[in-house]
């Protein structure tokens, strides 16, 4: 299954997310928001933050989600590959993230927004496209 | 589906679709077009999100939307929607992530022929100075105490300390501060955000040029402003970084939720508004001003290093001295006239920028009787413009367009053109340009926006603003 695709949108960077669970949707979100920042990686090791989040309902979870990730990338100039979730409900999240130190980003994400953001559950995967402003 | 059978005809520059287009339109929504460019308006969402525009509580009289409108999220980039203060509401989504982004121009006393030997040379030390600070800012990180203090402050405090002159606080709308900024309104997330961004550009459309005056169109007002033909000038595009955008994110975060229990139901989330006078209303407007604040000390230091650059290449004696510094993502409080009566309303403007007429009382003693300027660049490598504004302007709340406005996807950008052609095209006519990422400069190529002098014209003829100066560019930088 496709992780995520780069749809069209005029003046910003809008994607589609496929997972077969919850869990996996969130991740692939992460690796899409990932591609489109294009970190210049350090070499160096493995970096690990832990991340909680709480929030109203699935949808402003991974808007919550994918900001509180933009916001660390920004001050701790890392950048995050993967995730251990240790808690995953519908209002919240709480794992490890998985990164590295960066040089530079090669995109300015100013926000994520909720612009026609509506996870679905299609027969056996879900499913939900994101708005990035660039 | 919105076509063209929707509106009515008001003028060859203005288009009406009355309120009654859908039940829950408060106002009509207006479009400051010409008829070809409205056209392409049909071929996004822009239309759509202006009448969603229209339905805001409290909004007066039009959801205006310039000539440069294109498809945006909640707003459309373009849009312009007025609320009644202070009960109306105050919407983070029509102001944007990055909140005061706008314009500043700067001028020297040289002309092209004098600065060309020099333009290279120029070019690179600006870069040098002014790095873009995406995934690493500037090497300096202010404390806690220093962001307050200029939140607070904004550009009369770094005048105060030392950075700048007097001239740089009168020239910049609202004086370059906000009073009603609150920095205890504002998270210790979007100060960490922005603590090594002040003096950085930032990427996408954002950029530093060197420019020459190429034609004068009304010498009265170019002669306020201290322009002339051949002039070497320097324009300059950011916002509040990842400030602003820590900002509008933390307050979408409260206005969401918040907004359904004033019993208030909007066609698109990212609408999401609540009262001025709430209690989120009003925390929202104070940080906003705080990032406005940000916004404009960036764009002030910035400033500050490239007249450094440019006296280490040309020598001390030499200055760059501000014309004039706009924001075109912002929410204001103003007064204007509605059926014969002063009325204080919320303006917001996203992707739009504040022309004042003459005689105002927000504008420069020096610029009374000419008009506020206006600054309006284009896209990479193509003309920029300096206006004034007119009285006329009032229909629309003294407001103009911010730019050229995207045709096309940053995708389809780099399918149809590679940086490295981009380049090319812009050194065939003499233009250089400095930057580190190709694909940046592709998705920013000429062939991704509207024609900036069409757009300028529906300005212009629809009495917005009136046409002071073209500006060409020599050098366009993009951050290191």
């Amino acid at each position: 299954m496709e992780k995520y695709q780069i749809l069209e949108h005029k003046a910003d960077v809008k994607i589609k997310v496929f997972g077969r669970t919850k869990e996996e949707l969130f991740l692939n979100a992460l690796k899409g928001m990932n591609y489109i920042l294009k970190p210049e990686v350090e070499k160096g090791f493995c970096k690990k933050r832990e991340i909680k989040i709480e929030s109203l309902n699935l949808d402003t979870l991974l808007v919550d989600f994918l900001s509180e990730i933009l916001y660390l990338t920004q001050v701790n100039r890392e950048t995050y590959e993967d995730i251990k979730f240790k808690e995953f409900t519908n209002n919240k999240i709480e794992g490890e993230l998985r990164g590295r130190k960066i040089k530079r980003l090669g995109e300015d994400i100013k926000g994520v927004t909720y612009h026609n953001l509506k996870i679905q559950k299609k027969e056996n995967f879900w499913t939900t496209t994101i708005l990035f402003d660039i | 589906m919105i076509s063209k059978k929707n509106f009515r005809k008001i003028s060859d520059w203005l288009w009406e679709i009355p309120k009654e287009f859908r039940q829950d339109m408060k106002v009509p929504a207006r479009v400051y077009a010409s008829e070809k460019m409205l056209e392409d308006i049909f071929r996004d969402r822009s239309l759509e999100q202006l009448v969603n525009v229209s339905t805001l509580p409290g909004i007066q009289k039009y959801a205006l939307a310039m000539p440069d409108a294109h498809e945006g999220y909640g707003f459309c980039i373009g849009g312009v929607a007025a609320t009644k203060f202070p009960e109306g509401v105050i919407s983070p989504g029509g102001v944007g992530y990055d909140q005061n982004c706008g314009v500043r121009l700067l001028r020297s006393e040289y002309t092209e022929r004098e600065i060309k030997p020099y333009l290279d040379k120029l070019a690179i030390e600006i870069q040098k100075q002014v790095p873009s600070g995406l995934g690493r800012g500037r090497k300096v990180k202010l404390s806690f105490a220093q962001i307050d203090k200029i939140l607070e402050g904004g550009v009369p405090y770094l005048v105060e300390q030392g950075y700048g002159q007097e001239e740089d606080v009168i020239n910049c709308e609202e004086k370059g501060r906000m009073e009603q900024a609150d920095v205890s309104c504002v998270s210790e997330r979007a100060k960490n955000r922005g603590r090594d961004q002040v003096g950085t550009l930032g990427s996408g459309n954002h950029f530093c040029e060197i420019q020459k005056v190429e034609e004068i169109f009304d010498e009265t007002a170019a002669k306020a402003f201290g322009l002339f033909k051949d002039q070497i000038v320097v324009m300059i595009h950011t916002g509040s970084r990842g400030f602003g955008h820590q900002n509008c994110t933390d307050y979408l975060r409260i206005v969401i939720p918040a907004y359904p229990k004033y019993g208030i139901k909007l066609p698109d989330r990212e609408l999401a508004c609540v009262p001025f006078n709430s209690p989120e209303g009003q925390k929202f407007f104070k940080a906003m001003c705080a990032a406005c604040n940000f916004a404009w000390s960036n764009r002030h230091m910035i400033m500050h290093y490239i007249r450094k650059a440019w006296k280490s290449v040309l020598g001390e004696k030499t200055n760059l001295h501000l014309i004039y510094d706009v924001a075109h993502n912002i929410a204001k409080i103003e007064e204007h006239e509605i059926d014969g009566k002063r009325t204080k309303l919320i303006v917001h403007r996203k992707g739009a920028t504040r022309a004042f007429p003459p005689h105002h009382s927000d504008i420069p003693e020096k610029y009374q009787e000419v008009g506020q300027p206006v600054l309006i660049p284009g896209s990479m490598g193509t003309a920029s413009y300096v206006l004034a504004g007119t009285e006329e302007s009032k229909e629309a709340w003294y407001t103009v367009c911010h730019g050229a406005g995207r045709t096309m996807s940053r995708r389809e950008a780099t399918r149809r053109i590679s940086g490295q052609d981009v380049i090319n095209n812009l050194e065939k006519e003499g233009i250089i340009v400095k930057c580190w990422s190709m694909r940046g400069i592709a998705e920013e190529a000429p062939i991704a926006y509207k024609n900036i002098d069409n757009v300028v014209e529906v300005v212009h003829n629809a009495k917005l603003a009136r046409k002071v100066a073209r500006l060409r560019p020599l050098a366009v930088i993009k951050g290191e």
